[in-house]
């Protein structure tokens, strides 16, 4: 039995209704009365010199009212691409009309002569010195040349079990390029702990792969969006949907030169972000810039093909890979060098590549990465940003490694497994974690220790660690005189924060959790709050509310101790009462009493506030199993059972930490077996659902999740971030399930069928 | 462009409408009627976002030109709830937390309606395949089969 009555219980979500009902506003729901319908004007070329941009027979449209370029912008700040462009799909202008037919045929009217230019996609061919360079002038001394020492430099595989042309056609290409000098490189990171030389040379086994994750995109359902309106004195709002309000804010004014005063953002419902909703120039600069020019509100709104094509996907990577292992089971180096495709800009999460050392004892490792550039539109965060993609290598060859020993997968995992005060390669001493009560978990549910396989069918477990962000917030809550609570604060609701920040605030106020409405302010209003992204929400916010409504409670204690002539230590809040504790008879007073004579005392109402910033997060983990089935006839690969436990910390509401854990498992699942942006000289050639495939619930069985509950000692209740660590091994899992069902591993995802039926052919099948 | 004269009802109620044969039934019933519940998710017929019953079928109203739905009977998710009761498909959706951002759920909600009239006795599997038009980015679609699962049972119990 639960020591609490409203946290560790499955509530019904605070927008339940309106979620159900269509009631709920997103960003394209906005419309303010004169609103236009802006459209961008983009690249048809994937790198090309702008020779002009024409606009003449656009401005003869009838209902066009404003067209801008980046001689718009009059803080200079690149919003618009002016003499180059780089990717397809890359904005050139903006076009707003009073129906978005209009904006449409007005955008396609403007002529734009190009000089195409030659275009590099593949990371590994943007590295060679014979690459079209996409920054500088392209002289050998220009920008994002590296010098690189040779240790690694040529790719190599495991020839025997590997059946990849890409990475051979690598391989064999990187040998005509004697000289260790790398091009198109947008960033690096270098780690380096202990000696990875020794470890090698005293490990008996040492496996050696190259990994090839792609680009992905995260698909929140809801395309970018945003509705600009600037009035006449200057004054700028956007309703806009994203998960930092806040950062839209200084975003737009650092963007556009003007002062935060001077723009109030309103977060609209959030539909789906996964990372991805932090953008401040996708939609939110080009609205507001037109809305400047024409004195009218204005809505830019992404089609799903413009998300594939002007969206910030999850970088795909190179992850070459090199483990060494003792032949009892102790891994003693491991060293990775990768290369992350961060399209047009800089801002790979290259510094993920760390993640490869996973959650294991290795007290040597090296890890290099670099983020290169090619001809797409730059990424941003996706889920765990980084994660999947190092855990895919990091566990793909664990399994190696274990099938070469001898041992069990779980068991070689459990053995190297960090515990309470082991060493973090390249790190500090780990804090109280839950790693291998979470792989036993997940081992007991699957049944994984008298698993059965029958023909063509396999067994894959993997795990991926994730430690949640935190970020500052400001919450107030507010008792009123029929007893009620009122919280307002100003972070986005991410799929059930709101719910248990109201959680969190009844429990402390012992009323029912029906009797607490949650209110979102914008950011004119509301307290300063972090973005909602990271996993940080439940965790920041949730500390923010529980000051919040511990400060309520102290004022509440006060109120009572001046209207029952009791001291403070008397008194306990306890089923919405303040109960004197010694009285007999029992004697009590109602907190919507106390709010009522609140109102004539020299204190004032019952506000507390919550302000909080920092604190220590705690590492959490994920482990799946999943049990496959594969045709080797058509290379369809079948999901017979998929087991994920995850480490939550506490489970603040039960049901949306599974949902979490179900829909993180699943985009895991999608990025392993379905999901690819592909791209050619063209750029992106698969810019809608028909032909980049995100799983249905026809592709899938159902999701068991598997809560466990080791507390983070800094989280609300024990409460660590849910929705990133989810995503972070299902690569894996699936990866080594297929690998057990067919003999064969295949390094570069996603594994489709014709991956699969090739490789058993090569195979001799 | 010149507008055609369309007769439709929506939720019930009669809306006689001057529109642009280029216009979507989605787009009428948002930006004409200003019924926003229904979602734009794609604007090719693939997500399913945009689904509504249009005489007794699911259809992705992106898909349909508003004029050709004249004379039709339209329900959207707003005409789901009636007398202050939630419609079962959507007490289903909240009961098992078969949502989370909430975007695709007025798809899935009118999707699974249509789905559950039309026979709901179908198996897990059945629904499954069913609903292989919607996408869900954010469930991993357990809690939606448990959802529709759960709704079709009570329609069947109380009909």
């Amino acid at each position: 039995m639960s020591e609490y009555t409203v946290v560790g219980q499955t509530v019904a979500r605070v927008d339940a209704v309106e979620k159900v009902t269509g009631a709920a506003q997103y960003g394209a729901d906005v419309h303010p009365p004169g609103m236009l319908y802006g459209k961008l004007v983009r690249s048809k070329h994937a790198h090309a010199n702008i020779r002009s941009i024409d606009t003449s027979e656009a401005e003869k449209l009838p209902g066009v009212r404003a067209i801008i370029t980046q001689d718009d912008v009059p803080s200079g700040r690149r919003v618009f691409a002016t003499d180059k462009v780089l990717y397809l799909g890359e904005p050139i202008a903006a076009v707003a009309a009073t129906d978005p037919d209009i904006a449409e045929e007005a955008a396609e009217r403007i002529k734009i002569d190009y000089e195409v230019l030659p275009v590099v996609q593949d990371v590994m061919e943007a590295i060679k010195p014979s690459a079209p360079r996409l920054h500088g002038d392209g002289t050998k001394d220009g920008p994002n040349r590296r010098e690189i020492s040779g240790e690694i430099r040529t790719l190599s595989r495991d020839k025997e079990n590997d059946h990849s042309d890409a990475i051979s056609n690598l391989e064999a290409e990187l040998e005509n390029y004697p000289d260790e000098v790398y091009y198109n490189i947008s960033a690096e990171s270098h780690t380096e702990a202990g000696d990875v030389e020794k470890g090698f040379a005293e490990s008996d086994v040492v496996v050696e792969d190259t990994y090839v994750i792609p680009r992905v995109h995260q698909t929140y359902m809801e395309p970018h969006v945003s509705v600009a309106s600037a009035d006449s004195s200057g004054k700028i709002t956007v309703w806009a949907s994203t998960q930092g309000p806040f950062a839209i804010r200084s975003g737009i004014a650092g963007t556009l030169g003007i002062p935060l005063t001077q723009i109030n953002v309103i977060g609209t419902t959030m539909g789906g972000g996964f990372g991805g909703r932090f953008g401040v120039i996708i939609t939110h600069v080009p609205a507001v810039l037109l809305s400047q020019k024409t004195g009218r509100p204005v809505r830019v709104q992404m089609t799903r093909e413009e998300e594939f094509t002007d969206g910030r996907p999850a970088p795909g990577c190179v992850i070459k890979l090199k483990t060494g292992a003792t032949n009892d089971g102790r891994i003693l180096a491991r060293e990775a060098l990768a290369f992350w495709d961060s399209g047009s800009v800089s801002g790979a999460s290259i510094g993920s590549t760390i993640r490869v050392r996973g959650v294991y004892k290795i007290p040597n490792l090296k890890v290099d990465a670099y983020g290169v550039h090619t001809n797409k539109s730059g990424t941003a965060a996706y889920r765990a940003p980084g994660a999947p993609q190092a855990i895919f290598a990091g566990e793909s060859q664990l399994d190696e490694i274990a099938e070469r020993i001898g041992m069990d997968p779980v068991k070689f995992r459990l053995m190297n497994m960090r515990e309470e005060g082991d060493e973090v390669p390249a790190g500090s001493s780990e804090p109280k974690v839950g790693y291998k009560e979470t792989l036993e978990a997940v081992a007991d549910a699957a049944g994984w220790w008298d698993r059965e396989a029958g023909e063509n069918q396999g067994w894959g477990v993997a795990v991926g660690d994730w430690t949640n962000g935190c970020g500052p917030g400001g919450v107030y809550v507010s008792v009123h005189e029929d007893g009620s609570v009122r919280i307002f604060h100003g972070s986005m609701d991410i799929t059930g924060t709101d719910t248990a920040i109201s959680q969190i605030i009844a429990e402390i106020l012992t009323v029912p959790y029906e009797s607490v409405t949650i209110r979102r302010g914008d950011t004119d209003s509301a307290p300063y709050s972090t973005g909602s992204g990271g996993s940080v929400v439940t965790f920041t916010m949730g500390n923010t509310a529980k000051l919040a409504a511990e400060d309520a409670h102290r004022r509440i204690l006060e109120l009572a101790s001046e209207r029952l002539n009791t001291n403070v230590d008397d008194l306990e809040l306890r089923d919405g009462k303040v109960h004197v504790t010694s009285a007999d008879p029992p004697k009590s007073i109602s907190l919507g009493e106390l709010a009522a004579y609140s109102l004539s005392t020299t204190g004032g109402p019952i506000v507390g506030k919550g302000s909080f910033a920092r604190q220590a997060s705690t590492p959490a983990l994920a482990a799946q199993i999943a049990k496959v089935e594969v045709d080797p006839g058509t290379g369809r690969t079948r999901v017979l059972k998929l087991v994920a436990s995850q480490d939550v910390g506490f489970a603040i509401n039960p049901m949306a930490v599974e949902g979490q854990i179900e829909g993180g498992t699943v985009q895991g699942y999608a990025w392993a077996m379905m999901e690819e942006m592909q791209y050619d000289e063209n750029g992106n050639v698969n810019p809608g659902f028909v032909d980049y495939r995100v799983p249905t619930s026809a592709d899938l069985p159902t999701v068991e999740s598997v809560i466990v509950e080791v507390p983070a000692p800094n989280g609300p209740y024990g409460a660590k971030g849910v929705g990133e660590p989810p995503i972070t091994p299902t690569l894996a899992t699936m990866a080594n399930a297929v690998k057990d069902a067919i003999g064969i591993r295949i390094n570069e995802l996603p594994i489709k069928p014709e991956k699969i039926v090739n490789a058993l052919k090569s195979n001799g099948h | 462009m010149a507008k055609l004269p369309v007769s439709l009802t929506i939720n019930g109620d009669e809306h006689d409408l001057l529109i642009e044969p280029r216009k979507t039934l989605l787009a009428v019933l948002r930006d004409t009627i200003g019924l926003t519940g229904t979602k734009e998710g794609c604007s090719t017929g693939d997500c399913g976002a945009c689904t509504v019953i249009v005489d007794g079928k699911a259809v992705t109203s992106c898909m349909v030109l508003g004029v050709t739905a004249s004379g039709k009977e339209i329900t959207t998710i707003e005409g789901l709830a009636g007398d202050g009761e939630l419609h079962p498909v959507q007490q289903a959706f909240i009961e098992t937390g078969g949502y989370q951002c909430g975007f695709c759920t007025p798809g899935f909600i009118m999707a699974s309606k249509a789905l559950i009239d039309e026979n709901p006795d179908r198996t897990e599997e059945e629904f499954r395949h069913a609903l292989g038009g919607n996408i869900c980015r954010c469930t991993g679609y357990t809690k939606i089969l448990e959802a529709v699962l759960k709704a079709a049972e009570e329609i069947r119990t109380t009909t």
